[in-house]
């Protein structure tokens, strides 16, 4: 059964003009759908966020399937595990969780198709051959279009085990298909939670306390409601006290003061006139569920002031962190060094800033409720969706639109619990809507982080320790077993955090877009004082980590790094005297299991740095669909320079700082790259992500090529903003 | 009642004349190619054409549009067959998407006046349209794409 | 040279007729009895008295205005008055939109504009960025929103009229140079004080700070300025 509600008509995947839609689907495994014409739908699990899932875990299924590309139609499912596995869009695990399932449905119902034809013919399975969604008997010349047989093949039961095909063979796969919706997306089509509408829907909006650390007191709406198109204004609370929540359950504030009315502006409007008396919420116990049972968390009530912040994490720095790794003896390799080289990274709270603001659409009734939107993770969602609706699962119907932009922040459902709670109170469907300043200054940000790290050396100039020491406001980015853990005899890794009020989340490549930045650049500076190559340096050490590898657990492949390395010194001419006119950065890492490296080109014009080319190399396996590989890669290169160059999300009193795009800097068309040149490593190993893995290394690269251009370095995030500039804690320690 | 032209269709709409835009074609007349980005003018991704000059209709009210032709995204062209959608499609831009009903009315109105753009006339028209996911190159590459393909058709 | 300049003509005869009377005063206190100089012996005294005294006050203060309107010269308070002027005109309501470079500036600040919307030839903007792209007939209402006039724009590229790093002295001779101020007379000069777009640097919209007097001071010490000889202060 499918049901089309408001998404748009399916369109042809390859030239995507709109077709009338059949009735007669025939159901051939949970993610195909045949009709007796011939027309083969393929159903895509994963919510859709640019990262073109919608195209590429289709062609997965059509490759093992063995129907024409050009003729498939695409559809966004809905939420169903059953039928469509787990369909959570982040940790750059689509392509990662999807290739053996989306495989094996594809040849599964090939397979079924296969049957269904020998049992109409009476011929031995074995003796049917397909090609491109036609059945042959080639023995006695019999053959059919699969839609003949889709009918009958919907009874057969799924076989399991069924022989994939080798993936030399690929013809739809490892080929570059275009985006299933660009035809859609450039003809202003309705894809996105904003644009979602339905019968009787209504607007709402929160209006939330001016900063972190504030709650709601009380609230006048006498002018409010007042106002054209106005039907309420009230305040509810999202969670009860004493609610246990998931790990994805964050939500800032937990008072909803809910202005509900007609349309957007007329909502906007009413906002203006509530008169509302905010204050300190204090500390907050909350409970947090979790393996080994729920905990409690003390949310501090402070209002925060960045520069405070700050002063207080050198502090932390400053002091023993907890122990996380250690190999040898770091203590006495350090004592005994011929010369210590320390350096301290910091970088600023980010926010997300998904071009689409925050948005859900819920329709919520005693017995049933139908939500659609932006979601990330409509599985992680749905328990406490059920909860708080008191609802049963099967009873609760999530749609997942296209997501103008996602990030890691649609993970986070609170949004989708807001609409839901206020669709049950108004007794209507409602659409609940984040202005940008709402979106920018709600939290769930990229969290404040700061790392300290420390190399030895000997009188040899070899290296012979090596130490990381990283904190953040709430939480620390090390990640203790990566690289060059590994390759250092003697290695020790600390961290330390410091509770906050302002809620985090993850941000492409958590933790990651922090550490690379940081790690890479030391690693430069480490470098030049052992007179090495930088890429060189690195392969030693990743040689060392292959070779003769320091401690257990190490968690990455030394080779596939190197072999990101070796490529991208292949592919940028490193080293070649026609490359000197640039300042070169390069930086790798490895992240959501897929290997990145970047050697970044950047040149001065009129004192501002300007990053004309990068040379961008990966290992991610096996690449499913090679331009939009290429798309992703440069998005995550752009958005790595503008965020190390300008990110910045900033605090006083607990109130944000920046909080539309006239004051939150973003890259912009003028500042990007001339050219970027993007490749893979070629083989044959089951495809990984990249959404995230190209991004982290971008800081790094981006730092270590201003060094070379201004012969300064950059230990402070955002690099072009002077005010961070100004808090270098490493002009005093220099190495020694 | 306020009489407007939108995509070369008269439409009559009942709205306070303050009200922007493009909250009228989302919310009243149901047009939703034109996007809500930031509501003050510094994302682009709400731009349309009024008689062919760009406006940012986030902030512009729709009193302004009165006696105007308003062209959105959905009425660029017919069959999606722009010069900037052709060359849109051809070189895959999109990621996520959103900003690029925006980004294509910003470019439409540069090609309108400027026939063979330069990299730095590009990058003066297009610096006030945002994208997250970092698809400006391939913006730059296909706007140059377009400015070809309208070259070719014009002959 | 007397002849060369307006200006300088008028300072000229102003001069001669100051130099004649003092020298009359003091004949006349010398000698008790009304003593008439030989025409020409004064002539020649007072061009050279009157030469003395212009070339100084080519160094101090320079009167621009030969207005047939001038009500007074009186360089002093020119001078003065255009403090002030200068004061209101390079604060940034004025300043942000008499850039030196081809983007508006922005703020109490005066970071560049975001988004970097170029002058364009007309000064009305370029491609999808003209000003009333995304500048209204008004005010849009709200925080940092864009202040608005139905004749939004920068000046035109052959005529930048920049007030950015500009000194006192630089200013005050831009302003009556109609070859750089927009081909304006003195009496247009002193309309323009009264100009939609000038007024809107007291009304420019919610978190901008206001010049540092209110409009009708501005009026009044531009009017002076003007109308008691536009002087420019002096460039040390």
């Amino acid at each position: 059964m499918i049901s089309f509600t408001w998404l748009p008509e399916a369109g042809l995947a390859h030239n995507a003009k709109d077709i009338p839609l059949p009735a007669d689907w025939n159901e051939v495994t949970g993610y195909i759908k045949i009709t007796s014409d011939n027309i083969i739908k393929i159903i895509n699990p994963n919510p859709e966020f640019g990262q073109n899932v919608m195209t590429s875990l289709p062609m997965m299924v059509a490759e093992e399937l063995d129907v024409e590309w050009k003729k498939v139609v695409v559809e966004m499912g809905p939420h169903d595990s059953v039928k469509l596995g787990p369909q959570f869009t982040g940790g750059s695990n689509s392509m990662r969780m999807y290739w053996r399932p989306l495989r094996e449905a594809g040849a599964a119902a090939r397979n079924m198709l296969m049957q269904a034809a020998a049992q109409t013919w009476g011929v031995p399975i074995e003796e049917i051959t397909t090609k491109a969604g036609m059945l042959y008997h080639e023995k006695t010349g019999k053959s059919g279009k699969y839609g003949e047989f889709a009918s009958k093949a919907a009874g057969i039961a799924i076989p399991k085990g069924v022989k994939l095909k080798d993936v030399k063979n690929f013809k739809i796969v490892r080929s570059s298909q275009k985006n299933v919706e660009s035809s859609k997306i450039v003809s202003g089509k309705p894809l996105f939670g904003l644009d979602y509408t339905h019968e009787g829907m209504l607007i709402a909006m929160i209006e939330h306390p001016p900063a972190f650390g504030m709650k709601l007191k009380t609230f006048d709406a006498s002018q409010s409601l007042k106002m054209p198109g106005i039907k309420d204004v009230f305040s509810m609370k999202l969670y009860e006290d004493g609610f246990e929540q998931g790990g994805f359950d964050t939500r800032t504030f937990n008072d909803l003061l809910v202005v509900v009315g007609k349309t957007t502006w007329e909502v906007m409007q009413a906002r203006k006139k509530l008169v509302v008396q905010w204050e300190p919420a204090g500390e907050i116990k909350e409970k947090i569920g979790g393996r080994g049972g729920a905990r409690e968390v003390i949310v501090p009530g402070e209002l925060e002031t960045s520069s405070a912040q700050y002063a207080k994490m050198q502090e932390y720095a400053n002091k023993p962190g907890q122990v996380v790794r250690k190999d040898g003896d770091p203590e006495t390799a350090f004592k005994n060094a011929a010369q210590v080289i320390e350096r301290t990274y910091n970088a600023p709270f980010l926010a997300h800033n998904c071009m689409e603001p925050i948005n859900f659409f819920a329709h919520v009734t005693d017995e049933k409720a139908l939500v659609a939107g932006p979601l990330q993770a409509p599985g992680w969602s749905e328990p406490t969706l059920a909860k708080l609706l008191n609802l049963p699962a099967d009873k609760i119907e999530i749609q997942m639109t296209r997501m103008g932009g996602g990030f890691g922040r649609r993970a986070y459902g609170h949004y989708l619990y807001e609409a839901a709670v206020i669709s049950k109170k108004v007794k209507a469907p409602i659409k609940l809507i984040y202005t940008r300043e709402d979106d920018m200054t709600y939290g769930i940000y990229r969290p404040m982080y700061t790392a300290t790290y420390r190399a030895a050396l000997d009188a040899n100039k070899n290296l012979i320790a090596f130490s990381v020491k990283g904190g953040g406001i709430p939480e620390h980015a090390i990640h203790a077993n990566r690289f060059p853990a590994g390759a250092v005899d003697n290695y020790l890794a600390e961290t330390w955090q410091i509770p906050s009020n302002i809620t985090i989340g993850a941000f492409r490549a958590p933790r990651s877009n922090f550490n690379a930045a940081a790690e890479q650049s030391f690693l430069d500076e480490l470098a030049e004082a052992m007179g090495k190559d930088p890429i060189d340096f690195r392969l030693e050490l990743l040689k060392r980590a292959k070779e003769k590898p320091v401690g257990k657990n190490n968690e990455y492949d030394a080779d596939r790094y190197a072999g990101v390395l070796k490529l991208l010194k292949e592919k940028s001419g490193w080293g070649k005297p026609e490359n000197n006119k640039y300042h070169r950065g390069v930086a790798a890492y490895f992240c959501h299991n897929s290997y990145a490296g970047h050697v970044v080109d950047m040149v001065i014009r009129n004192g501002k740095p300007y990053v004309e080319r990068v040379y961008s190399a990966m290992d991610c396996g096996i690449v499913i669909n090679p331009d939009a590989a290429t798309n992703m890669v440069e998005g995550a290169v752009i958005d790595g320079i503008g965020n190390a160059f300008y990110g910045k999300l900033s605090h006083k009193e607990g109130k944000a700082e920046q909080n539309n795009f006239n004051r939150y800097r973003v890259i912009r068309h003028s500042e990007v790259p001339k050219k970027i040149e993007v490749y893979f490593v070629q083989n044959d190993l089951d495809p990984t992500g990249l959404g995230e893995p190209p991004f982290p290394p971008v800081f790094g690269a981006v730092a270590n090529a201003l060094y070379k251009g201004t012969n300064k370095r950059y230990y402070n995030q955002p690099f072009l903003d002077p005010a961070t500039q100004n808090n270098n804690t490493n002009t005093n320690k220099k190495t020694f | 009642m306020i009489k407007l032209n939108i995509n070369k269709k008269p439409i009559e709409v009942d709205v306070d004349p303050e009200t922007p835009l493009l909250w009228v074609l989302r919310d009243t007349i149901g047009l939703v190619g034109t996007k809500y980005g930031c509501g003050m003018a510094q994302c682009g991704a709400c731009v349309v054409h009024l008689n062919g000059v760009a406006v940012r209709s986030c902030v512009t009210k729709v009193s302004r549009a009165v006696g105007q032709k308003v062209v959105t995204i959905e009425g660029l062209s017919e069959n999606n067959d722009h010069p900037l959608q052709k060359a849109w499609m051809e070189l895959d831009v999109p990621q996520c998407g959103y900003c690029q009903s925006g980004q294509i009315m910003s470019a439409a109105v540069l090609l309108n006046e400027n026939k063979n753009p330069t990299d730095q006339d590009i990058n003066n028209a297009m610096e006030g349209n945002i994208c997250r996911c970092g698809t400006y190159l391939r913006i730059h590459n296909a706007i140059k794409l377009a400015a070809e393909i309208q070259r070719k058709d014009s002959k | 040279m007397v002849m060369k300049f307006r200006s300088s003509a008028f300072a000229h005869l102003h001069i001669f007729k100051l130099a004649n009377l003092i020298f009359y005063k003091l004949i006349n206190m010398s000698s008790g009895k009304t003593y008439f100089m030989h025409t020409k012996t004064f002539a020649v005294i007072s061009t050279i008295l009157s030469v003395i005294v212009l070339m100084s006050f080519a160094i101090k203060n320079e009167p621009l205005n030969n207005d047939p309107n001038v009500v007074a010269k009186d360089s002093v308070a020119s001078v003065k008055a255009f403090m002030d002027v200068y004061k209101v005109l390079m604060s940034p309501r004025c300043m942000n939109c008499h850039p030196a470079g081809d983007i508006p500036l922005n703020g109490d600040d005066g970071h560049l504009h975001s988004m970097n919307p170029q002058r364009g030839k007309d000064g009305k903007g370029i491609s999808a960025m003209k000003c009333t792209t995304c500048h209204q007939p008004t005010n849009v209402e709200g925080l940092n929103q864009p202040p608005g006039h139905p004749d939004w724009h920068l000046p035109p590229a052959n005529m930048k009229m920049v007030f950015e790093g500009r000194t006192a002295n630089q200013l005050a001779k831009q302003l009556v140079n109609p070859k750089t101020n927009g081909n304006k007379t003195i009496k247009q000069l002193i309309a323009h004080a009264d100009d939609g777009l000038v007024k809107k640097g007291w009304d420019p919209g919610e978190g901008r700070t206001l010049p540092p007097m209110s409009h009708a001071e501005f009026k009044q010490a531009w009017i002076t300025w003007l109308n008691t000889g536009a002087y420019a202060p002096s460039s040390k």
